[in-house]
């Protein structure tokens, strides 16, 4: 009786009916979480890629030699203007930087200005991000601000430096937020969310 | 015919009758079936097993002891494996440490904002196991105000990241400079390289999982079962101590990207991450960011520094 039961289960192991067709359905993840590209393109991007400047062309509708007039409301908060409306003006942590000719030339919409007074173009505008934030400027100068690509050895290669406003909106510079990554698969359980629960009031 | 034997009165008389009857002629066949059942399902698996040791990689010398002309055998011999198995030509070298370079990684927590690309980047860079999955990198959120791990959370699946009142702190490979995990190695399959790198030779390993235990920041990782890596994503430019498809029972782990970074390149996690939290860089070159970042940064940790590894991986803060 045993013989044939183990001969049989023998039999089993060997044809092995019952085994389970090899997984073929391999996970992958989305390959925009592989993206390497900066969340933002720049004016300078747009020139090197010899892309359609007509938005920044400000005298097809600006008149030249006349400044715009700013407009605040009664909190004294910049009012921006209807035909721009992709800006949206959140520059420093309580609105302080809310005057257009803080940056841009009042006299030549198509320049920048520093508060020290100096011309820059709109396609060079780390010096003018640089004139006020100058630890971080000095981060970005030494490579330790920001994003970089390339060689870490200079002698083998060129070090890519991604500029300010690479990834931040210069109207409005707060990093924004995104979806991640899915998480790891194997350990996707439901456990208590400890840290919420902590901090939760 | 049942007379005693005043001799052998314990054995049964059939016994010493008659070597052969009915009886002892089923109980030995059905151990002897038994038997060979048992050991044919054992040596199941062995039917099974795809990657049979080829005389070659069996006889392989340990890495240390490989001469140039060994080693370009063996890459030739993982180059034709690699392209049997996926039907792509890889590109395997076997990159060797530069003089006067010694590795450092410093990840900003203040940046970071835990969106795991560089989880994903690794894994496409370094062919990791996309079923089970294999990650190098966890990234852990913590409540602002505490670096308590043991309430750390790696599975969080917000809608947005960074969320309000939490921060994200990457772990990896710390590539200690008093790396537990190489003490443990039985048979040297694990080991520091000058540059500071600690290195596995997947074809040294004998999967016992030491190393794993010893390592304090979880960051070996063990293949269970033959990694599964489509072929679309198998990332051809390999090196013999790095991303090179790893074998059902080895050990792998980060390698700061050795086939990039050996080349002068920035690991992968690096180039990926959108905040810009990671730096890198050779820490002998005083002007490398890692330099200047261990000179001006508010560097607080190195991740439990209390275990006496030195690691060569620090979390720092802006401001």
């Amino acid at each position: 009786m045993l013989t044939v039961t183990f001969a049989g289960l023998a039999a089993a192991f060997l044809t092995n009916p019952s085994a389970l067709p090899r997984k073929q359905n391999i996970s992958l993840v989305d390959t925009n979480f592989l993206d390497r590209a900066t969340a933002r393109r720049s004016y300078a991007d747009l020139v090197a890629a010899n892309e359609d400047l007509s938005d920044f062309d400000c005298y097809a509708c600006h008149e030249k030699g006349k400044p715009p007039q700013l407009r605040f409301d009664t909190n004294q908060n910049l009012i921006v203007p209807k035909e721009h409306p992709d800006i949206v003006m959140h520059h420093g942590s309580h609105e302080r930087n809310n005057n257009c000719y803080n940056c841009h030339n009042e006299s030549n919409l198509e320049l920048f200005q520093t508060k020290d007074k100096r011309e820059l173009k709109l396609s060079d505008s780390v010096p003018l991000c640089g004139s006020c934030h100058g630890p971080t400027y000095r981060d970005w100068e030494a490579g330790v601000h920001g994003r970089t690509s390339g060689y870490w050895n200079r002698s083998l290669g060129a070090i890519d430096r991604k500029r300010c406003v690479n990834c931040h909106n210069p109207h409005s510079p707060k990093f924004p937020g995104r979806k991640p990554a899915p998480g790891p698969h194997p350990l996707r359980v439901t456990t208590p969310d400890v840290a919420h629960a902590e901090t939760q009031p | 015919m049942r007379k005693p034997n005043p001799d052998m009165s314990a054995l049964p008389a059939t016994a010493t009758e008659k070597s052969v009857n009915r009886r002892s002629f089923l109980r030995t066949s059905a151990v002897l079936t038994t038997g060979l059942a048992a050991l044919a399902a054992s040596l199941k698996p062995l039917m099974e097993m795809e990657d049979f040791p080829t005389a070659e990689r069996f006889l392989q010398k340990y890495y240390k002891e490989m001469t140039p002309d060994d080693m370009a055998k063996v890459l030739k011999r993982i180059s034709t494996e690699v392209e049997q198995q996926y039907g792509l030509r890889p590109h395997v070298r076997d990159y060797k440490p530069m003089d006067g370079v010694e590795f450092v990684y410093c990840l900003n927590l203040t940046r970071c904002i835990g969106c795991r690309k560089c989880v994903h980047a690794c894994v496409a860079e370094n062919n990791q196991s996309r079923t089970p999955e294999i990650q190098y990198i966890r990234v852990l959120k913590m409540p602002h105000g505490s670096l308590d791990i043991e309430k750390a959370e790696h599975n969080y699946d917000a809608e947005q990241v960074p969320e309000k009142g939490f921060f994200y702190m990457p772990v990896q490979c710390q590539q200690c400079k008093n790396p537990p995990c190489v003490k443990v190695c039985p048979v040297h399959a694990t080991w520091q390289e000058t540059d500071g790198i600690t290195v596995i030779d997947y074809d040294w390993c004998i999967g016992c999982r030491y190393c794993e235990a010893a390592c304090p920041y979880w960051a070996r990782r063990f293949n269970f079962t033959k990694p599964a890596i489509p072929k679309e994503r198998l990332n051809p430019e390999m090196s013999y101590l790095g991303n090179r498809p790893r074998r059902q029972g080895v050990m792998e782990k980060c390698h700061f990207c050795i086939q990039r970074t050996r080349q002068g390149k920035y690991p992968a996690c690096l180039e990926v991450c959108p905040a810009g939290a990671r730096k890198f860089g050779n820490v002998l070159d005083p002007n490398s960011e890692v330099s200047y970042i261990l000179r001006t940064k508010r560097v607080f940790i190195q991740l439990k520094e209390e275990m006496g590894t030195s690691p060569r991986f620090f979390y720092y803060f802006d401001v």
